[in-house]
């Protein structure tokens, strides 16, 4: 057993030396900088340029493309790669807030910026409608607009819970939210004799790469997408988005290379957010707290022009045995940029609303939360029938009521008082999300001097995957880890899946694990022990599958799609759980709110690389204390777009907001899923946070959270 | 990209040549926190600035007078929040200071400019959307709108943006004055006369001329300050301004009140106190009923919004909290 590995590039993140995608600086490079349309929805009638041309400096203004220089992508949910299906700057159309009008390049980007604020344009604008409830949006069924989709039937849940002894029916407002990661949205474009090379942070390389070939109207072949290290993905950077394709457009142009940094506010205009999202819950259950039915209603936005599908029910499912199922979602068109997949997207919103409605069952029954919980767990998935591959969410609770102390909770809210007056709550909520995995093809190369290099076709974005490879390869070698080299986020090396959904881990360590069992077989080593010397350098390359997948699979990846398989496997249903526990406490006068502890246990199979892994959940943890109490983007009904777009307005948590996070893993390997045992961490690890921060805080104030964040007005 | 347009930036060695620096289209440079904020998103676009921060005599803070505490304008908010006798004697002072901004930003941000910082409004930091502050006559999209930050207290005919500052409103209940440098000499202006009402003007924000200095802060001592407090209540626990905030200071006589000074932020368009809240305080001992009726004597004319109706209560408990929190820090010293 080693002892576990530090972060592998922890020095040289904090020494500077790791150069994320606008730190690159070709010779001769220009500077982009975008002017965003002054109106929230309408065309562009006219668009004057001469004082942003006359800035010294100043070296291109666009304001419309060329016919054929490029072309509208396609979304990435019906088989495309980009976040939306709107391309600035091919039409008049401005189709929400924020959608540039024009881009300047100048040989500074102080000349650039100051040009693009003189670019003036004349609109024809049109009313907007931003919100679940503003006049003028339009509410269809998913069933309609997205085939081959259908609602999830189990049983005959309305006749169950119309039956049923204990009955829940409450509605969940689930707000807009972005991820915010801290690097910009960039890109640095050049061309040269073998095509366009882009450095981008993001965690889908080859989404870049096939659909900015797409746009350009050029082979994949000739694009590389550069990317060894994102400043943080939760979902923002999934996929191609507008910038792209514009420095590559002005870098050929000029002949010379381009950077496009997209502020922080038109960020917040123009990629995937969190959509708002509202949840009906009806919850049955007999005298004894058994669940008897789930009723989930779900409202979801979406663009006007694509549709961000609805995936909630889906996983409120699966959190318990649930005998009588029904869902209902529908997708509400709104005039914002197209939804995207932020950490937890679905997850995170389902459980909120199904763990909230949990802790009123809980005080309709006299059950204590925990137990109800218990009570309620199955080995069984209610919506397939097949079980589950392993799951230890009833072992997260009661270890995590351990840690916590649950045991001296008493049940009446407003009953616990600290030593400074201030009000004690103590909430609990499990979490689940979908164990996935995808198609891998992972090369290895051993060199003489004992040396090896893996390449893999993942992204670094924080989440420590470069770390969980090097100590990987470590538990299955002995070698030491200065000797493992990772090289990851360059379409050069090996075929890039997007890197999301949690599946990254239970990709990528298989790929690793097959690849070296087969360096192995061909260097004629035992299965097990250090690796043997070699007087040439050694390569093989391997590809993976998830369970149950075809070949053809692989070479979807190796095309530049996508191929994730699970939550359904042939012979079971994998996902990761937890049980997250927090106390509150809360200002008897002003009723101001601060998370005082939180302990979270997780199952997501074998720990790969602890370190990483202990830091996975502590942000998860911080995200969903932001999303219980602090996040919100505010759209603005009147001007479209949103109201709070910078990191003042919009607020996220503080170091002052974050208490001690105490953690533990389960740590039992999963060996249905892979020969590693290893199952997906990034995102179980915010799923149900907040529903314990909320249910903390009605213990404490007897006040139930049917929207957040839950601000110090709803608690005055 | 911050889009600054080029202006003229000089540095001035005394005050007196700072002032005379100054033409039409200049403005005065401390910290930057601020101004080159504003510059960047278009907000602010002065032909020139004269930076008056290697200016000395801007510098000097001497808080050991008997009679009275004086900050030059060029002190560090940083420095200022860490002054021994504040933390002893006036902790509210301390305590806005050190509850503003972000160490980064108040170890850049001067005491003399945070008085002038300007509003946090969206709309006004926007040039994209109209703003009767920055674009007079342009109207205002903020009432019956997003207004959830905005104003109560001293509301314009249709600007209702809140003085951000924390600082002001913490010198304001200790009757701070300032002293200004201009062409003309020397003038001292009471704090409760720099900010202006929006009224009519919400353009116009304080009552010095283009060319006028702002030197020094001077407080007169109290020994009210050793019981006094700055409650700030806000959306995160750090790098947030005020929803709602108070500043309050007590003297005794035994249990009766004989001194009160009460000042709120983040509710009104200008630093706010009440003598009328203060007059009931004094002469009885504080008690809940006492501080409440405080409070709710500042907000008795408050006017509500759409969405921030709630600083109103929250604003009365502040005030009240804030009370007891500096009759509290009173007894322990």
């Amino acid at each position: 057993m080693n002892p576990p590995l530090p972060r592998v590039d922890a020095l040289a993140k904090v020494t500077g030396q790791v150069r994320y995608g606008a730190d690159w600086v070709p010779p001769g490079l220009a500077h982009a900088a975008l002017t965003p349309a002054a109106i929230g929805k309408g065309r562009v009638v006219s668009v004057e340029t001469a004082e942003a041309e006359a800035v010294p400096g100043v070296l291109l203004v666009l304001t419309r493309l060329a016919e054929g220089e490029l072309t509208a992508p396609t979304f990435l949910m019906v088989g495309g790669d980009a976040f939306e299906s709107v391309q600035p700057l091919l039409d008049d159309k401005i189709a929400h807030r924020g959608q540039p009008i024009a881009l300047v390049v100048a040989e500074t980007p102080y000349a650039a910026a100051e040009a693009a604020a003189l670019v003036r344009a004349t609109y024809e604008e049109e009313p907007v409608s931003v919100t679940l409830d503003d006049p003028g949006v339009e509410v269809r069924d998913q069933a309609d607009v997205l085939g081959p989709y259908e609602d999830r039937v189990v049983g005959d849940a309305d006749a169950a819970y119309a039956a049923s002894a204990r009955r829940v029916d409450a509605v969940f407002d689930l707000p807009t939210q972005h991820p915010v990661p801290m690097e910009l949205t960039s890109s640095v474009v050049y061309w040269d004799d073998g095509g366009v090379t882009v450095h981008e942070g993001t965690q889908n390389a080859s989404a870049i790469r096939r659909g900015l070939a797409g746009q350009l109207g050029l082979p994949q072949e000739r694009v590389r997408v550069v990317a060894p290290y994102v400043g943080g993905g939760f979902g923002n950077r999934n996929s191609l988005q507008m910038q792209t394709g514009l420095a590559a457009v002005a870098a050929r142009r000029l002949g010379r290379p381009v950077k496009l940094v997209v502020p922080r506010e038109l960020m917040f205009h123009n990629s995937g957010f969190r959509p708002a999202s509202r949840h009906r819950i009806r919850l049955g259950a007999g005298p004894d707290g058994r669940i008897t039915a789930l009723l989930h209603d779900v409202d979801q936005q979406t663009s006007r022009y694509d549709v961000f599908p609805a995936s909630y029910t889906d996983t409120s499912a699966r959190v318990y045995a649930v005998p009588a199922f029904r869902a209902h979602q529908r997708i509400v068109f709104t005039d914002s940029q197209t939804p995207g997949y932020m950490r937890a997207p679905y997850e995170h919103p389902a459980v909120f609303a199904l763990e909230s409605a949990m802790d009123e069952l809980a005080s309709a029954t006299g059950l204590d939360p925990v137990e109800l919980r218990l009570l309620n767990d199955t080995e069984t998935d209610p919506l397939t029938g097949l079980p589950f591959s392993s799951r230890h969410l009833a072992e997260c609770l009661r270890r995590g009521a351990d840690r916590f102390g649950w045991a001296r909770r008493t049940p009446q809210p407003g009953s616990m008082r600290a030593d400074d007056g201030s009000l004690v709550g103590w909430g609990v909520a499990s979490a689940a999300y979908k164990a996935s995995a995808a198609p891998a093809l992972t090369r290895l190369r051993l060199d003489p001097d004992g040396g090896l290099t893996v390449w893999a076709g993942a992204h670094e974005m924080g989440q420590g995957i470069r770390t969980a490879i090097v100590e990987t390869v470590v538990g299955l070698t002995g070698m030491p880890a200065g000797l493992v080299t990772v090289e990851a986020g360059d379409t050069v090396g090996v075929p890039h899946q997007l890197t999301a959904g949690s599946w990254g881990t239970a990709t990528v360590l298989p790929g690793v694990y097959g690849a070296l069992e087969e360096l192995r077989k061909r260097l004629g080593a035992p299965p097990t022990g250090p690796l043997p010397r070699v007087a040439a350098p050694a390569e093989v390359e391997v590809g993976s599958l998830a369970p149950g997948q075809p070949p053809e699979a692989l070479d979807r990846v190796i095309a530049g799609g996508m191929a994730p398989a699970g939550p359904v496997y042939p012979d079971f249903t994998a996902y990761s759980f937890a049980a997250h526990f927090v106390e509150v406490r809360v200002e008897p006068t002003t009723r101001r709110v601060r998370v005082a502890r939180t302990v979270s246990v997780v199952d997501c199979g074998r720990v790969a690389s602890p370190v990483t892994a202990a830091s996975q959940v502590r942000g998860g943890v911080v995200w969903g204390i932001g999303a219980a109490l602090r996040e919100h983007a505010e759209p603005d009904p009147r001007f479209g777009g949103f109201a709070n777009a910078d990191l003042e307005g919009y607020t996220v948590p503080v170091n002052a907001d974050i208490p001690d996070i105490d953690l533990e893993f389960i740590d039992e390997p999963d060996p249905s899923l892979n020969a590693l045992g290893v199952k997906g961490l990034g995102e179980v690890s915010m799923v149900g946070v907040a529903a314990a921060v909320a249910n903390a805080v009605h213990h404490a104030t007897g006040y139930r959270a049917r929207r957040l964040p839950i601000r110090i007005e709803d608690l005055l | 990209m911050a889009r600054v347009r080029a202006f003229e930036y000089t540095t001035a060695a005394s005050a007196a040549e700072a002032v005379l620096a100054v033409t039409p289209g200049t403005r005065f440079l401390a910290g930057g926190t601020n101004l080159y904020d504003l510059m960047k998103l278009g907000v602010e676009a002065p032909e020139a600035v004269v930076d008056v921060t290697r200016v000395p005599e801007l510098a000097r803070t001497d808080t050991s007078g008997p009679d009275e505490l004086v900050f030059g304008s060029g002190a560090r908010m940083a420095d200022v929040a860490e002054d021994p006798v504040l933390l002893r004697d006036y902790p509210a002072l301390a305590q806005s200071l050190a509850l503003a901004a972000s160490q980064q930003l108040r170890t850049m941000a001067t005491v003399g400019g945070n008085l002038l910082q300007r509003t946090r409004c969206a709309y006004f930091r926007s040039t994209a959307h109209p703003c009767d502050k920055r674009e007079p006559g342009t109207g205002c999209p903020v009432r019956g709108g997003l207004d959830r930050g905005f104003a109560v207290l001293g509301l314009g005919e249709t600007c209702v943006a809140v003085y951000p500052g924390d600082w002001a409103v913490a010198l304001l209940a200790f009757d701070a004055v300032i002293d200004v440098l201009g062409p003309s000499g020397t003038r001292t202006v009471p704090l409760g006369d720099l900010h202006r009402l929006p009224g009519s003007t919400p353009h116009l924000e304080h009552t010095l001329a283009q060319d006028e200095l702002i030197t020094a802060i001077r407080v007169p001592t109290t020994r009210a300050g050793r019981a006094s407090t700055y409650l700030k209540i806000r959306d995160r626990e750090s790098y947030a301004f005020a929803l709602t905030s108070a500043a309050a200071a007590l003297a005794f006589d035994g249990d009766a009140v004989t001194e009160a000074r009460i000042a709120v932020g983040g509710v009104a368009t200008k630093p706010w106190r009440s003598r009328e809240a203060e007059a009931l305080l004094v002469g009885g001992p504080l008690t809940q009923e006492t501080a409440r009726a405080a409070g709710e004597a500042i907000f008795a004319e408050a006017v509500p919004g759409r969405h921030n109706g709630f600083k109103i209560e929250l604003g009365v408990r502040t005030v009240a909290d804030a009370l007891f929190h500096a009759a509290r820090t009173g007894e322990s010293r």
